[in-house]
């Protein structure tokens, strides 16, 4: 069979099929056609050749090399990326953590008896009222929520009712699981876990954009002791509230800070203005004769004084309608451990006259005292300083009236003064071990060993007798500041503190608290001065504390402690000396 | 001949496609398996974090402190349970009643005069 040597039509398909006998040989159109199917079929093939070779190549790559993580990474269990980080305390004691809580809705349209239904839910749900319930589910919408947020046993609950049209959604609930214990520091969220006070607040950002926890500087177990011991105090003078804070001298973390009173952050219900305020940052406090410990390290900083100085605290001082006077008055010259052991008013005042107004002020500003601090709470309050700073200033403020700083700032000089002068930020993250903090040097070694020197003598034989006896040899000094209440100060209304550092050998830990407004009782005589309701309260919390932190207790007689304590002032020795 | 290369390869051709609609299927059941365990991690994630926090709540110092005072008769360490080894006093060569008899009282006083004496090393009690 030959091919149509007159093929006119065009659409007819060109098959090529040779000649079943011998070739005839093929000229014209007819070889032609021919060629243009020869080379048809060759790119055809060589198309499938490469495909293949692309198959091929593919198979070697998947079976022979090992893929990138990312294109396997949806075989890899995924948790939720949304889920806020956890917050943990120093030794990663878990205080607050985000779990999936049902809420439930209900579909009105698929519920027939709303009534029945109502009281059923009611009954589990004791904080939800049956008419409340009745009226959401007599609505003609088809969603309506019960109750967000609900416990794992009343979804239980609500569902072995098995009422059709009750369903649940899982949202995720922020849980607090120490409750009340660290309220103030970690604080809480709203519903849809916006953080509205505290680390959530002031680190919402950074919980929202990680998984890994937030590691606080914050030591439970010292937080429960500070907390349990200022609600003793709270409790056994009738105050009004209280705080306290407990600190790393040496690093400025806080290990712990107790406002009471408090709120448990699981509970809406428990947060009121009064509960939700933060004392120890937020209050600003005239913290009365702890201040001394500022004017006598200004003093002996600045050799406007030493140890072997006297001032003349034998007469009240009259200064404009000011009266300023000693509670313990001793009504003679005092040395400078003396006034500071007595906590004379008129000493202090007379000192920082002879340190003078600007140097105070430089002073106070060097430690901080005289603006808001940088902290990683976002419930920070700003001192109040005077303005005009004249004389009557300075002399109040040397024993700590006519001024108002926080606790916390307090509490980070205080840590300065003693820990060899240097003023470390306050911080509530947790340092890492070995970490060496650079801290501004604001007074000199030797004036620091002085002051710790003299903060012993406060508790061996001063106003801060009630915090001896431990053989954590404490050092501290009493503050009893008279509250202002309508323009002029309260004698009754007392806000009595006492700031503690052991072991005042080495200062490690410094534990502040002060009970706001405490009635004085039999016990304490009537007295409700920081000697008689924080020193004691500060002394049980080192009883406490210590153990845990591995300091052994010492004898505070033994020779070399007595040695290293010794107050240089020839004053006192002869006292001493006579006493013996 | 051209006849059986044909069957090799119609053969050929049902083995290969029989062999990849077996391995589709395992792989497709090995996919349902892993979405499976994946779905198992993510809840015990979830049901860890759950314990951890029921741990926590459960470890609140407060509750402690009430079942132990309740269940366990254990107070806070006194500073005078805590001692130091070299407080303890040597060992007497000398049997014990004999060991008593010349011992001086102020050495033997110290530790019996704590009921229970704990032992620190200079190091972290726990």
């Amino acid at each position: 069979m030959t091919l149509p040597q007159n093929d006119d039509n065009p659409c007819r398909p060109r098959h090529f099929k040779p000649a079943a006998c011998a070739p005839a040989p093929l000229e014209g159109p007819a070889k032609q056609s021919l060629e243009t199917s020869h080379t048809r079929l060759i790119i055809t093939a060589a198309l499938f050749c490469l495909a293949f070779l692309v198959i091929g190549a593919r198979l070697i790559e998947v079976a022979g090399f090992k893929a990138s993580d990312t294109r396997f990474a949806r075989f890899h269990a995924v948790d939720k990326p949304e889920t806020r980080a956890d917050i943990v305390d120093r030794n990663g004691v878990l205080l607050a953590t985000t779990l999936e809580a049902p809420s439930l809705f209900a579909n009105p349209k698929l519920i027939h008896h709303p009534e029945r239904v109502a009281e059923q839910l009611a009954n589990l749900l004791p904080d939800l009222s049956e008419g409340e319930i009745a009226a959401k589910l007599a609505s003609d919408k088809s969603f309506v929520w019960i109750k967000r947020q609900l416990t794992p046993s009343q979804e239980f609950e609500v569902n072995r009712l098995g009422i059709p049209g009750l369903q649940f959604q899982v949202e995720d609930r922020r849980v607090f699981p120490k409750g009340n214990l660290a309220a103030h520091v970690v604080g809480y969220d709203d519903l849809d876990g916006k953080g509205l006070a505290g680390i959530e607040r002031g680190f919402d950002d950074i919980l929202k954009s990680r998984s890994e926890p937030v590691k606080l500087s914050l030591d439970v177990r010292l937080q429960y002791i500070l907390r349990d011991e200022i609600a003793h105090a709270v409790s056994d003078f009738s105050a009004a509230a209280g705080l306290g804070i407990i600190m790393d001298v040496n690093t400025g973390e806080v290990l712990a800070m107790v406002s009471l009173p408090d709120f448990d952050p699981n509970v809406p219900g428990s947060l009121t203005s009064e509960s939700m305020f933060n004392r120890v940052t937020l209050g600003t406090y005239e913290m009365g004769s702890t201040f001394k410990i500022f004017n006598t390290a200004l003093a002996l900083d600045t050799h406007t004084a030493t140890m072997a100085s006297s001032f003349d605290a034998t007469n009240p001082i009259h200064i404009g309608r000011f009266t300023i006077h000693d509670d313990h008055a001793q009504r003679r010259w005092l040395t400078v451990p003396e006034i500071f052991e007595y906590s004379s008013n008129i000493g202090s005042a007379k000192m920082a006259l002879a340190v003078g107004t600007d140097r105070q002020r430089e002073f106070l500003g060097r430690l901080g005292l005289l603006k808001a601090p940088s902290f990683e709470l976002p419930e920070i309050g700003a001192p109040l300083v005077p303005s005009p700073w004249g004389e009557v200033n300075t002399m109040t403020i040397a024993f700590g009236h006519g001024i108002s700083v926080s606790p916390l700032q307090m509490a980070t000089a205080v840590s300065a003064i003693v820990n060899g002068g240097v003023l470390h930020r306050a911080t509530l993250l947790k340092r890492p071990a070995g970490y060496a903090p650079s801290g501004q040097q604001v007074i000199s070694l030797h004036t620091s060993q002085e002051i710790r020197r003299l903060m012993r003598l406060v508790v061996e034989r001063g106003t801060g007798k009630l915090a001896e006896g431990s053989g954590y040899l404490i050092g501290g000094k009493t503050g009893t500041a008279e509250k202002v209440a309508a323009g002029h100060y309260e004698r009754k209304a007392l806000f009595s503190s006492f700031i503690g550092v052991f072991p005042i050998t080495e200062p490690r830990f410094l534990v502040m608290i002060s009970i706001d407004d405490p009635k004085g009782d039999k016990w304490s005589h009537g007295f409700a001065t920081g000697g008689w309701t924080a020193a004691p309260a500060v002394k049980r919390v080192v009883e406490r504390m210590a153990p845990l932190e591995g300091i052994p207790p010492v004898d505070e007689n033994s020779p070399e402690i007595r040695r290293s304590l010794m107050v240089d002032s020839p004053d006192l020795q002869e006292r001493k000396l006579a006493a013996n | 001949m051209i006849r059986f290369s044909t069957v090799l390869w119609a053969l050929l051709v049902g083995v290969s496609g029989y062999a990849m609609f077996q391995v589709k299927y395992e792989v497709m059941q090995l996919e349902d398996e892993l979405a499976h365990v994946n779905h198992q991690i993510t809840d015990g994630r979830e049901q860890i974090r759950v314990l951890d926090a029921e741990w926590s709540f459960l470890n609140q110092p407060s509750r402690l402190a009430q079942l132990s005072k309740r269940f366990l008769d254990l107070a806070p360490i006194s500073p005078e349970q805590i001692g130091h080894l070299s407080q303890l006093p040597r060992r007497s060569p000398l049997p014990p009643a004999a060991a008593a008899a010349a011992a001086p009282p102020s050495v033997s006083s110290q530790p019996t005069a704590a009921p229970r004496l704990v032992i620190a090393r200079g190091t972290v009690l726990r």
